[in-house]
């Protein structure tokens, strides 16, 4: 019982239980106040009425008139079972009607309930006794015991439906508590197995749309989220081993071999020149993998501001136009529209540079290389098209990934960061970079949502 | 000229100290946030260079804003581990002249100082630069060199401009990404070399004498003589 307390969804279901049988208590009270207590109004009500009369009759006439009118409601068969009438004495003794005698102390002229002897039998009665100016008492009343059978009646009715109610709510609550416990323990099972180590369980979702099904879809996609940024971790580990350690590797054995007694003055200067390059190129990587982690981190929305793309494609492209002129390319700027987004202006400056810097280095040695902005109703986008050899489909969702170079660009320089610092900046603008062949070439976008209004 | 370092780490601060008194600097190290407070503040600096994360958990940044509060304006250079955008932009509204990132080069930190220098030394508004034969006139954006006007797009204007403005001193590729296009990202090609080249070609090739040099490893210089 403890343990079927501590359960929210029994709490929960029994509260909502008491509720209902509160409700039912509320109800009950009135149905039995508005039954019982009307009755009895009308009955007084009756009673009083009744009363007046015959007092009038006795005013207007005499003591015979009245117990003539006693006598003919006591034989016209109306009310037979439950009529009360008597003229008594002022001693109490019975003149006429069926009533035998008073209890002592009985009040005069109030409407109260009196055990009385009717007909020779005891009854419980609603009487108005009143004394006339003769001193007689005249009595009008009504036996109850009808009445009385229907209040207990009521009242029995009233605790039978009370205590079934209550036996449904507890075992209603107990029956909520089980379906919530069943739709719940699949979610716990999957917790468990993803604690275990197998980050690629998932809820079962069923075909329906419930809040529980929406919640096993939330957490599902944050399920996905979570599996997808450590695979991220594991590539960059990985990545971090080959890329990173390399490059070390070669600065210190170089280091190690000038050491060697023997060395020259003019090598060890060279061989702490060179490893100061490769030291600056690792830093440029260190720079590079911590921007990637800054954009995933989303940190940076916080100071998004309007941007207007096509400044940001100017400004890349009177970077890169010296370059694009020595290599004997065509740089052109082709921007329709106004395209605005809500955004980093130098991330996005960033991830325009890498795409231009790819395009101009593995687009070919001639030709055009278009940089643009487009937008339609839902999306703005950034597009850099060349009109090189373009990359195979297959390898399309390759490039994209830290460190991955084409085996035809690994003689040229570069990182293989580049993409990927374009795909953690997309996703930080709430978009997504899409790789598309332009036969001949490569059309690179960045698909961004519009900036709300 | 008399340079205040505050630096925890001794090596970084010895790289620095002997560069900077090999440049002709007077330099006084030290190495703890409470006695660098005490010395920037007491004392005249013609430069401060200050490490964001000092020991005790003292953040550079709060020397930086006691230093402006009293009205001060000495130029003064962050150098911080912390390199994102962020940070950056954090250091530079909170008073900081300049932000370097950790690692850097000391040929990059001495060109930023010498800029720095300079920039708080002249303030006056020109409307004309000149080098030897060479001529810009900054209300018109027109170059001339030997009375010959030389075509240049805006941008290459701007560039020269910033080398003809700090003739005389190296001038890194990164000062000049920062000064010319406002970008804070490294491109990854030689994109500025490239630049330079173009610009080279422009004012160099058919006159003399060569104005525009590179200091290897480091950067460029505009001056009469390399």
């Amino acid at each position: 019982m403890a343990r079927l307390l501590r359960s929210v969804a029994f709490r929960l279901a029994l509260g909502y239980g008491v509720l209902v049988v509160g409700t039912m208590v509320v109800i009950s009270t009135a149905v039995y106040f508005g039954t019982v207590v009307v009755i009895d109004r009308g009955v007084d009500a009756k009673l009083s009425k009744i009363s007046e009369q015959l007092v009038d009759r006795f005013e207007t006439g005499d003591v015979q008139a009245l117990q003539r009118r006693i006598q003919q409601l006591l034989t016209d068969g109306i009310d037979r079972e439950t009529e009360v009438y008597s003229l008594l004495d002022a001693d109490g003794r019975n003149i006429v009607g069926n009533v035998s005698a008073l209890g002592r102390g009985t009040p005069l002229d109030r409407l109260t309930d009196q055990m009385i002897v009717r007909d020779g039998r005891p009854s419980s009665s609603r009487l108005l006794p009143r004394r006339l100016s003769n001193g007689d008492v005249l009595v009008v009343g009504r036996d109850l015991h009808d009445v009385r059978e229907m209040e207990q009646l009521l009242v029995r009715a009233l605790l039978v439906g009370g205590v079934a109610a209550l036996l449904l709510a507890v075992g209603g609550a107990a029956l909520v508590r089980r379906q919530l416990e069943h739709r719940m323990a699949a979610i716990r099972h999957t917790a468990l197995e993803i604690e275990a180590g197998d980050l690629s369980r998932r809820i079962p979702v069923l075909d329906a749309d419930d809040e529980f099904t929406r919640l096993n879809r939330d957490i599902n996609r944050m399920l996905d989220r979570i599996q997808r940024l450590m695979e991220g971790v594991r590539d960059v580990s990985n990545a971090i081993a080959h890329d990173l350690r390399t490059p070390l590797g070669r600065i210190r054995s170089r280091l190690d071999e000038v050491l060697r007694p023997g060395a020259t003055t003019e090598q060890l200067r060279e061989a702490a020149g060179t490893s100061i390059h490769g030291i600056d190129e690792l830093i440029v990587i260190f720079d590079k993998l911590l921007q990637i982690a800054e954009a995933e981190s989303a940190t940076r929305r916080q100071c998004f501001q309007p941007v207007t793309l096509k400044d940001i494609i100017t400004d890349v492209v009177e970077l890169y136009d010296a370059t694009a002129e020595a290599n004997g390319v065509a740089l052109v700027v082709d921007v329709v529209g106004e395209p605005t987004i809500l955004g980093d202006k130098d991330l996005l400056a960033s991830a325009t540079a890498n795409l231009v810097d790819n395009a101009l280095k593995y687009g070919g040695s001639a030709g055009t290389v278009r940089v643009g902005a487009r937008e339609d109703r839902e999306t703005v986008s950034i597009v850099v098209q060349d009109e090189g050899p373009g990359i195979a489909p297959e390898e399309r969702v390759k490039v994209v990934t830290r460190f991955y170079r084409l085996d035809r660009s690994r003689s040229l320089p570069g990182n293989g960061l580049g993409l990927a610092i374009v795909t953690a900046i997309s996703h930080l603008h709430g978009g997504r970079l899409s790789l598309e062949d332009a036969a001949p070439g490569l059309v690179a976008r960045i698909v961004l949502p519009r900036a709300a209004a | 000229m008399q340079c205040l370092v505050i630096e925890d780490d001794a090596d970084t601060a010895h790289y620095i100290s002997n560069g900077l008194k090999e440049a002709g600097f007077g330099v006084v190290w030290c190495r703890n946030g409470v006695d660098g407070l005490h010395l920037a503040t007491s004392e005249r600096w013609d430069l401060v260079i200050l490490d964001r994360m000092l020991p005790g958990d003292v953040e550079g940044l709060s020397i930086v804003q006691a230093i402006r509060t009293l009205g001060k304006t000495t130029p003064i250079l962050i150098l911080s581990a912390l390199a994102s955008l962020d940070e950056r932009v954090r250091g530079l509204r909170g008073g900081g002249d300049d932000y370097l990132t950790k690692p850097f080069a000391f040929s990059e930190l001495l060109a930023r100082v010498h800029a720095l220098l300079r920039r708080s030394g002249m303030k006056e508004d020109v409307s004309e630069l000149q080098i030897a034969d060479l001529k810009l006139d900054l209300r018109r954006r027109r170059a001339e060199r030997a009375n010959k006007p030389i075509a240049l797009q805006p941008r290459e204007f701007r560039l020269l401009e910033y080398l003809v403005r700090h003739q005389g001193q190296v001038v890194t590729r990164t000062m000049l990404l920062e000064a010319v296009w406002d970008y804070h990202f490294d491109p990854q090609t030689n994109v500025i070399d490239v630049q330079i080249s173009r610009l080279r070609q422009k004012i160099d090739k058919d006159f003399s004498p060569p104005l525009l040099h590179t200091v290897r490893g480091v950067g460029y210089m505009v001056c009469v003589d390399g």
